[in-house]
């Protein structure tokens, strides 16, 4: 009976994301959620236990003030959550993340499974799963959109550029999965009332005694904007040149 | 003054917006066009624990507070106001009622099987003759042996035909306008009891409307809801109750009509530029925010004096009025913004303007509410 281990983070909500007038992105009323893929990582583990017993276990690094996002992946099926939280731990590189999730689960998660989305809804580095997986010295399969236990193996199907590969590996693992594995399902309003319930171990940056510095410093960010002119061109070469020009009017591409 | 819901009640809107998108959305337009009971989403209702959410746990309810309840309504409505109602009556209605008046038999026979939404609740007050002057009905209960024997015949009540259990009313003593009535609990299956006209109505049309007849309906003395005579009392009582959930209807409504001005007016172009760039739409959804804003935290001030265990009557009219008439307004500006296509099926606004208009009429017209809120300011 496996003991899994789902790793979420909680991000913004990307219909939140609004630039400011000045061309900055406002984040201090966005909403945030549950990562997309994460749900499908959730989802998963929850049906692995329904199909093979065990245990699911949540855990996440967040800042200290992300007590709802526990609640919501609570409301979806896990047991116990791992909140490892402190103020500073916002805007993580997938390295830093990584290695705190890595310390934590060696020192004090049994686990036989570990399941991440493929990639966070804000950053979609697609690094912490692998990233975790080397640190821990075990098997990483990524990109899955089916998996099976048999014994201490794992059977999984993952998307590569040429089809489907097959393959399997020993327990325990890591595999990171797509949006195509499952549909999550609909926390019913007792689940939300029940994870309210449910034990959270918190743990902070203190508690793990180690630094984590990060590698790239975040100069600030920066709103794509859109601009409608509403002038049409044809594909004349006549057409053509003119787009041009005016593109570089725009200061779009630099005048050659 | 605190500002912002708890945790738990805003993982409960998003858990209903996440439901309503899963479930509800993908058959709004089907149930409306072909005025449908959507029984597959009530049932999803059902097992989600949403058909009895502010009722205690031990009756099969979810046990959480009146706003939440009303804020999951809002939710519901956004994506289709009739579902919105048929939760709506079901709980605030005909639920409401059995648990606030009834007796602990009646809790266990009926309002839990109804709180675990395996049983769908009606309410039957209105009559042909009498609508807002409820006072005007003319269904009598006579007490033969150990049974009141119902006659009448009641209109316009949602769920009539596809309910399970009913609260009506019933002049025990006809000469007595003020303590004559008398609420009853009148399961379906009950001889006597019989569905009438169906009605093809203008709005939320997935939301089943019907006469209820009674005829020589033999009901237990044991079904009398509260004591004989409270029929009006109870009646008062469960308006009070309903109106938050239609307010909050109402703007579920609203706000889906303006999630769709937002986006269709920052995409239809016209004299070369996005129409949201225009300052007359622009007034138009700052006004539906404005509103909107305003309704919302109406009803939630009148579900909260509710949860705190303090007088609604007034607020819950006042909730009622201003999100009703403020809901058909801004559905009506919102076709306004899709012009001619908004007057046209396959714009959700069309559907939103004809389901706003029936939140002014029912559980009390505006004018109703009115006299409600000048009542209580006069007497
Ligand atoms: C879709 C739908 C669902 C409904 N569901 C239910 C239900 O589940 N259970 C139930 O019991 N009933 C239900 N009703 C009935 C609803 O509550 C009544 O329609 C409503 O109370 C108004 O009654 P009426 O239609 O007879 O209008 P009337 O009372 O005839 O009113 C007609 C007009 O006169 C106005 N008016 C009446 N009296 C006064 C006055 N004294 N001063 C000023 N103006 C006045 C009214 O405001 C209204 O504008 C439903 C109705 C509809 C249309």
């Amino acid at each position: 009976m496996p003991n899994i281990v789902c790793c979420f983070k909680w991000v913004v909500d990307e219909a939140y994301i609004k630039p400011s007038s000045s061309g900055k992105i406002d984040l201090e009323w966005a909403e945030h959620k549950l990562s997309d893929y994460d749900r499908n990582a959730i989802e998963e583990a929850v049906r692995l236990q329904e199909a093979y017993g065990g245990s699911v276990t949540a855990v996440t690094v967040a800042p200290s003030d992300a007590t709802k996002g526990i609640k919501d992946a609570l409301s979806r099926g896990p047991e116990k959550a791992y909140f490892i939280n402190s103020e500073e731990l916002e805007n993580l590189e997938p390295s830093q993340t990584s290695a705190i999730l890595a310390q934590v689960i060696a020192q004090q998660i049994d686990y036989d499974l570990i399941i991440c989305g493929e990639g966070s809804s804000d950053l979609y580095a697609q690094q912490v799963g692998p990233r975790l997986a080397e640190k821990l010295r075990i098997p990483c399969i990524a990109f899955v959109k089916k998996v099976e236990i048999d014994g201490g193996r794992l059977i999984a199907e993952r998307k590569s550029d040429d089809g489907i590969e097959v393959v399997s590996a020993p327990l325990p693992a890591l595999i990171t999965v797509l949006p195509d594995i499952n549909n999550p399902r609909v926390p019913g309003l007792k689940d939300t009332l029940a994870a309210s319930k449910k034990p959270v171990e918190e743990i902070s940056l203190e508690d793990l005694d180690t630094e984590y510095p990060a590698l790239i410093i975040d100069k600030g960010l920066r709103a794509a904007s859109l601009v409608r002119n509403c002038t049409r061109f044809g594909s004349t070469p006549e057409d053509i040149q003119a787009f041009v020009e005016a593109i570089k009017k725009t200061g779009i591409i630099d005048r050659g | 003054m605190y500002f912002k819901l708890t945790e738990e009640q805003e993982l409960i809107r998003d858990n209903m917006r996440e439901f309503a998108r899963t479930y509800v959305d993908p058959v709004a337009v089907e149930i409306d066009e072909n005025s449908r009971y959507p029984e597959e989403v009530i049932k999803k209702l059902a097992e989600g624990g949403w058909m009895g959410m502010p009722f205690p746990t031990e009756y099969g309810g979810a046990g959480v507070d009146y706003l939440t309840y009303a804020i999951a309504v809002e939710e519901l409505s956004r994506s289709c106001a009739a579902t919105g109602f048929t939760m709506s009556v079901h709980t605030g209605l005909a639920c409401g009622p059995i648990f606030n008046f009834g007796t602990e038999e009646q809790k266990k026979k009926f309002l839990t099987p109804m709180a675990k939404g395996e049983h769908l609740g009606a309410f039957a007050l209105t009559e042909p003759g009498a609508g807002t002057d409820v006072g005007a009905a003319t269904s009598t209960a006579v007490l033969d042996g150990d049974e009141y024997v119902l006659n009448g015949v009641k209109t316009f009540t949602s769920n009539g035909p596809v309910a399970n259990t009913y609260v009506t009313f019933a002049w025990t003593d006809k000469n007595d306008k003020r303590n004559g009535m008398t609420a009853f609990i009148v399961p379906r299956e009950t001889p006597g009891l019989s569905v009438g006209e169906e009605f093809k109505k203008m709005g939320i049309r997935a939301s089943q409307t019907s006469e209820i007849i009674f005829k020589d309906c033999r009901v237990p003395k044991e079904n009398v809801l509260g004591k004989v005579g409270d029929g009006l009392k109870i009646a008062m009582n469960s308006f009070d109750h309903g109106r938050i959930g239609i307010a909050a209807q109402a703007v579920g409504i609203a706000q889906a009509a303006l999630d769709e001005s937002i986006s269709y007016s920052k995409q239809r172009v016209q004299f070369g530029k996005p129409i949201s760039r225009n300052q007359a739409i622009q007034w138009m959804i700052a006004d539906m925010h404005t509103d909107i804003t305003a309704g919302r935290f109406l009803y939630y001030y009148a579900a909260y004096l509710k949860d705190q265990g303090l007088p609604f009557t007034k607020e819950a009219a006042m909730a009622k009025v201003f999100c009703a008439e403020m809901c058909s307004k801004h559905a009506s500006k919102a076709v306004q913004i899709h012009g001619g296509y908004g007057y046209c099926k396959g714009q959700k606004v069309e559907r939103l303007m004809r389901d706003a208009k029936i939140t002014e009429i029912y559980e009390g017209t505006s004018e109703a509410q009115r006299m409600v809120i000048a009542g209580n300011l006069l007497r």
